[in-house]
């Protein structure tokens, strides 16, 4: 057991159903402007007819341990937090746009009110002991919250077995977020 | 069968400044870039001009009084005002403008822009000295009491001013490619060449502009400081070019969308920008025209050359810039 958190998150895409729950909770949770969304859905199909496979998943910002856009941010705005995730801190973010330059994922956008945005996989909330609001919403329960220093039982089962991946490990970021393929289902 | 294969991927992801590409810088920085370049390539050549005339008695006669040649006088003027312009360029792109104090209360080391907000700090106050130590003759003449203090303490020490200055001037050219060169997610922009690129581009540029602002005696030594670092240019976007095509798929694809890139920019594919009008028209010609003059042949109209290459070195920013938001983040 470790005392310092390191929050991330574990998507079981065997499950995912693409319904887009999770973007909709996050948006109005976090006030995401219009046109805007800090997580989104994907579908991937891939392979040839009529030996297709599909996966649906469930994106955003990856809470980097070693976060290019940490290490390129100017005036410390983009910071790593106490529970390990990545954060901003609007009040000194002039919105020079270098992280989103410099993020591999794609995760930023550049909020209309003048500064870089992204998840925050809902700190406030976890704060007081509730799930990120894409997490509680989610009807599949394809997401789950994840303090990688200490995975508790469910998580080391839902893992065990599995394929499991992460997105351009290659790019040296070390990202917190993990993915159960869909090359797990039955028949896949 | 290979090729009946399909991978598609559909999205939600609606951020229009990342989807369907990169889109976070348009003409602001290019400018910034190109103007940044020319301000640390005129100190470079002016510093260095002056230390020569100074140290070994190389170069244009001096005015006079201890001021320099007119080019050099002018030149250490238009630096910390070209910079000053691109700055505020710089300044009109923040999101935030206001909160551009940020910048001064942390030095972060690993990131270039940090590193490069102070050192266009750091610029201004030995350029602007320069450039009052070679204009002090006028300067005298208008007898304002700070101004003459000034002048009086430091103008034993022109030389030191001036060599420190080449050397800021040398700072701000690798700078302005850095600043792009260090985001390994955008291929293009990753290679560290660039910054070299961008001070010769620079330092050419520069040299372009007192060669246009020079009397007609002082003109040959700038076509000259012109026609090397064009030499020295095209070698370097040689290997940029090269370190690309032979790199990873990633630098590959990068380049290649550079350079046969069917993109189009302002009515033109980037082809067409990269080989027409930055290589051919921006570098190789000028090149030919100044080596011919140099060779005696009489050019009709000697200010081509030296526009070619000012229009060559935008051009290689815009394109820079704009290719390497374009090409797909890396993967």
């Amino acid at each position: 057991m470790s005392n310092k958190k390191n929050y991330g998150m574990v998507i079981d895409t065997r499950v995912c159903v693409a319904c887009s729950a999770c973007v909709y909770a996050c948006k109005q949770e976090n006030n995401v402007p219009e046109g805007y969304c800090r997580d989104w859905v994907v579908q991937e199909t891939g392979g040839e007819y009529p030996k297709l496979t599909m996966e649906n998943r469930s994106e955003r910002c990856q809470h980097c341990d070693n976060a290019p856009c940490v290490t390129y941010c100017p005036t410390r705005a983009s910071h790593y937090a106490e529970d390990g995730t990545v954060q901003i801190n609007r009040s000194i973010c002039t919105g020079c746009k270098a992280c989103l330059a410099a993020c591999p994922y794609d995760a930023r956008f550049v909020n209309p009110e003048g500064f870089a945005d992204k998840c925050s996989l809902c700190q406030h909330r976890i704060k007081q002991g509730l799930e990120t609001a894409c997490v509680s919403i989610c009807p599949t329960g394809s997401l789950n919250l994840v303090d990688f220093n200490n995975i508790d039982q469910k998580t080391k089962q839902l893992l065990s077995g599995k394929v499991v991946y992460r997105q351009k490990e290659h790019a040296g970021t070390e990202p917190n977020l993990r993915w159960i393929s869909a090359s797990n289902k039955p028949g896949a | 069968m290979l090729a009946t294969a399909v991978n598609e991927i559909v999205s939600t992801k609606l951020n229009p400044n990342v989807v369907p590409h990169l889109h976070i810088w348009e003409w602001h920085i290019p400018l910034y870039l190109f103007l940044g370049g020319i301000a640390g390539g005129l100190l470079v050549i002016t510093s260095v001009m002056i230390v020569l005339k100074r140290k070994f008695g190389i170069g244009p006669r001096d005015e006079g009084n201890g001021c320099p040649c007119l080019a050099v006088r002018i030149g250490s003027i238009l630096s910390p005002t070209l910079l000053g312009i691109g700055m505020l360029f710089l300044f009109l792109d923040l999101a935030h403008p206001l909160y551009v104090w940020a910048f001064y209360t942390t030095i972060q080391p690993t990131s270039p822009m940090s590193a490069g907000s102070w050192i266009l700090i750091a610029f201004f106050p030995l350029a602007i000295l320069q450039a009052m130590l070679v204009n002090k003759r006028q300067l005298r003449d208008m007898n304002i009491e700070l101004v003459n203090r000034v002048i009086d303490w430091t103008e034993n020490h022109m030389t030191i001013v001036a060599l420190m200055n080449a050397h800021i001037g040398v700072g701000i050219g690798i700078y302005t490619g850095i600043l792009l060169s260090f985001f390994s997610a955008r291929p293009l922009w990753s290679s560290s060449i660039l910054g070299m690129l961008f001070l010769v581009s620079g330092i050419s540029a520069a040299a372009a502009l007192m060669l246009l602002l020079a009397p007609k005696d002082e003109k040959p030594i700038y076509s000259m400081i012109d026609a090397n670092a064009i030499w020295i240019e095209l070698m370097t976007v040689g290997l940029f070019v090269l370190g690309g095509l032979t790199g990873s798929a990633n630098s590959h694809g990068a380049m290649m969308h550079l350079i046969t890139g069917d993109v189009n920019l302002a009515g033109m594919s980037y082809m067409f920008w990269f080989w027409g009008i930055f290589i051919a028209a921006g570098l190789v010609v000028p090149l030919l025209l100044e080596f011919l003059e140099a060779a005696g042949v009489h050019i009709r109209f000697p200010n081509v050359a030296p526009v070619m290459v000012l229009l060559g070195g935008l051009v290689l920013r815009f394109l820079i810039v704009f290719a390497g938001q374009t090409y797909h983040t890396f993967v």
